[in-house]
């Protein structure tokens, strides 16, 4: 009898296989890795060819791959050169038509004195009308599929282009790997001189901070990256360093007995360790990652001297302080305050930027909402009234608008999009193929399929298509405007003061 | 003391500013009738039966603009509100309009009888719409599509059925004899509105009952089929409260239109003559 628990014999590599990692082993970073490594990561690896001309990469996109350079010449076309988007001010009333994203601004670059643009995922410094070619050996892309930040730039072949994308599960892995520490040092190093000091400037608690003490912080720091679930710090530990996250969600939680309860989330561009700046004390809570997350890890002795004479900066330091100390007390004081905190984190909600729900208690199920939107969207609804519930709040089957909208990594004729500082994740109809590349990606299923004749391949096919805020509507989204009684709401999961509010009405 | 979830305004302000227009509009009527007698046809009845009448007319158009999804036009929500609050202080400026007096003359029993019956059928509609959906999300644990229900409900009976291949004939007989019926169809009910886990606990104790009589195996099964049982009557509760609140414009938009009808017909005569 067979055992059941008998490990498969590894198959012998077939030829072709071996033909392709041979072919990968092209690749000078690769070249170190085992076997096993290599093969683990080629499904992740796929070598690309370009045309002269042929656009690699566009502005505003989200690409889940890194692309180093083998041969040919790329011509990186900052975008912010054509047609600017105004981005919302903070707290401020959506821009119309398109509603605007939030704190987009603030990831995406940074502007020195000389107007040149350093942006965070290109290897360059890019100047307003100039472009800037990258040559051979150059990895780029990388930060845009680690920490999911929309591309900054256009990406053309300048020459007839061969590139090898790295999707992120594989860069994570590469990055991991022993072998490849110089390479990885290579790219952090990259970082570090080209991008962290204007990350730096970004923090709204850095305002004011000189150049030499950016750049004595710029020369400290360390960059980390956790997997998820991985505890960055604990609940007190000797508080002795600085977070900033540039990549990912962190959960910042405090244990009250022998559970641990949420009191906030940290996003891409927020900070933690205030506490360790200011007194010799152990970290008031802890911090979770929620999914990758990539951090700046500044120690608390560079931090301390890089600060000391700047008194505005300690006072924005006690006023964090004082606030995450207050949120912290308020959920010791009341455990049911985080409640609906934790359940944003645990189903996914917090990556929200628009998410309609509907409060069941006032809803008579009339389906008023739905109409409208099958109205608004030439009869085809783009939700679907029903979905999971907690408490009194049912959350549809609708687009949430996340902020990092991994359904538009990889859609093969960009139907998918979201216009650079808007909300809205738009699907255009008309260069749709229906390859449910997007309803794959998704990975809260509030994408869907409809028939569709599709006048441009001229056959039927499953359009994907998704809500998109009734972009174009002046009186925003048929939903909540057209329920008669109040019940469908749309929150940002951004603004969690508004958030619990709203929920806990 | 807390309000009742059927009496709390949802706009407080909305309710504020109809009791203000309603205590102004009876301090008016009181002053006048004092003043110089009242009778529906001089300047203040006829003052008041226009912005009944006129009320009555806007309030019909609600029902217009929930199948008009435009946008700079308000929500549906204040539109709601103005049909609710609107159409209530038509129906106080009808009586204030006949001097609180019963009607005289046949055409003028129907109005009123119109007006009365489509004000308090609208404010029924009103408490079930507040009452039965609090009802619906805090008693019940599932949650459906009132479209779905028959499908929802066919999918339990095929999931009894494969749960029961195979059984025991005790449970089998079971089966037959408690399980199929009740999940035979739906079952809707006016008990629902009064009780809304009406009798469960009576048709869930026979699970109870066998329990003793069958295997270890066959209690999994038959916890299985009475999870789908117990999901069956939410089910039943569901389509009977969702179909009511479907239901009860039946009873209030026919009148309504006839009012309106009556209305115009009232106005025309009283200019005609």
């Amino acid at each position: 009898m067979a055992q059941a628990h008998e490990p498969k014999p590894e198959e012998p590599m077939s030829e072709a296989e071996r033909a392709a990692l041979d072919h990968l082993r092209e690749y000078p970073f690769l070249k170190p890795l085992p076997e096993v490594v290599l093969g683990k990561l080629q499904p992740n690896l796929v070598e690309r060819t370009y045309a002269a001309g042929e656009t690699m990469l566009r502005a505003g996109e989200y690409s889940d791959a890194a692309f180093y350079l083998k041969s040919g010449i790329v011509e990186i076309r900052f975008a912010a050169a054509a047609s600017p988007p105004t981005p919302r001010e903070k707290g401020g009333k959506a821009a119309k038509p398109a509603r605007s994203l939030a704190g987009f601004a603030s990831h995406r670059s940074g502007v020195a004195a000389d107007g040149t643009v350093i942006v965070a995922d290109m290897p360059v410094d890019l100047s307003l009308n100039k472009n800037v070619l990258l040559e051979p050996g150059e990895l780029f892309g990388e930060l845009s599929a680690l920490a999911r930040y929309p591309l900054s730039s256009d990406v053309v072949a300048k020459s007839d282009v061969v590139c090898l994308a790295i999707r992120a599960p594989a860069l994570r892995m590469l990055f991991k790997q022993k072998e490849v520490a110089a390479f990885k040092k290579e790219v952090d190093e990259r970082y570090r001189t080209r991008t962290l000091g204007a990350h730096l400037r970004q923090v709204d608690l850095f305002v004011g901070l000189g150049d030499r003490a950016i750049e004595r912080l710029r020369q400290t720091a360390d960059l980390a990256s956790f997997e998820p679930g991985a505890v960055i710090v604990e609940q007190g530990a000797k508080a002795d360093a600085f977070y900033l996250v540039r990549g990912g969600n962190v959960k910042v939680m405090v244990r009250t007995g022998s559970t641990d309860l949420a009191v906030t989330y940290l996003r891409k561009g927020d900070y933690a360790g205030e506490i360790a700046l200011l007194m010799d004390e152990v970290w008031p809570f802890s911090l979770q990652a929620l999914e990758y997350v990539e951090v700046v890890k500044i120690p608390k002795d560079e931090l301390q001297a890089a600060i000391r004479d700047h008194q505005p900066i300690e006072q924005r330091l006690w006023e964090t302080a004082v606030q995450r100390l207050k949120e912290r007390g308020v959920v010791s004081r009341n455990p049911m305050t985080s409640q609906y905190l934790q359940m944003a984190m645990d189903t996914g909600l917090i990556h929200g930027e628009s998410v309609l729900l509907i409060d069941l208690n006032t809803c008579t199920r009339c389906d008023d909402c739905v109409r409208a939107c099958a109205d608004t969207h030439g009869g085809t609804p783009r939700f679907i009234r029903e979905g999971a519930r907690y408490q009194h709040w049912s959350v549809p089957v609708a687009c949430y608008q996340c902020s990092d909208p991994v359904c538009l990594v990889g859609c093969p004729t960009g139907a998918i999009t979201r216009a650079l500082g808007t909300l809205e994740v738009t699907i255009d109809p008309q260069t749709c193929i229906g390859c449910h590349n997007c309803v794959k990606r998704c990975p809260w299923g509030n994408i869907i399929e409809v028939p569709f004749s599709s006048p441009t391949l001229k056959k039927d096919i499953e359009l994907a298509t998704k809500c998109d805020l009734c972009v174009g509507r002046s009186a925003g989204p048929a939903c909540v405007q057209m329920c008669p009684h109040g019940a469908a709401v749309r929150i940002s999961f951004k603004d969690l003061v508004k958030m619990q509010e709203t929920l806990s009405a | 003391m807390s309000v009742p979830v059927v009496l709390r305004p949802k706009r407080p302000r909305w309710f504020a500013v109809t009791a203000a227009i309603l205590v102004v509009s009876l301090a008016v009527t009181a002053a006048a009738g004092w003043w110089r007698g009242w009778s529906p046809g001089d300047w203040w009845g006829l003052t008041f039966g226009t912005m009944a009448a006129l009320l009555m007319f806007l309030a019909a158009l609600y029902p217009l603009r929930r199948r008009l999804a435009v946008g700079p036009l308000r929500t549906a929500q204040d539109w709601l509100q103005a049909h609710v609050y609107g159409s209530t202080l038509a129906a106080i400026f009808v009586l204030i309009h006949m001097g609180f007096r019963l009607p005289g003359g046949q055409f003028g029993w129907w109005l009123f009888a119109l007006t009365l019956w489509t004000t308090v059928s609208g404010l029924m509609g009103v408490v079930l719409q507040k009452w039965i959906p609090t009802v619906m999300t805090a008693q019940l644990s599932v949650e459906v599509i009132y479209e779905r229900i028959p499908e929802m409900v066919a999918k339990i009976q095929t999931e009894a059925a494969t749960t029961v291949t195979g059984a025991s004939d005790v449970l089998q007989r079971f089966y037959d004899q408690q399980v199929q019926p009740a999940i035979a169809g739906l079952t809707p009910s006016w008990s629902y509105l009064l009780d809304v886990h009406s009798g469960r606990d009576r048709r869930l104790a026979t699970f109870d009952h066998i329990q003793s009589f069958i295997t270890a195996e066959d209690k999994d099964r038959l916890a299985d089929l009475k999870s789908l049982v117990t999901e069956k009557i939410e089910l039943d509760a569901h389509y009977s409260l969702q179909r009511l609140l479907r239901l009860w414009p039946i009873v209030h938009v026919p009148p309504a239109i006839i009012l309106l009808a009556a209305v115009a017909a009232h106005i025309a005569t009283v200019w005609y003559f």
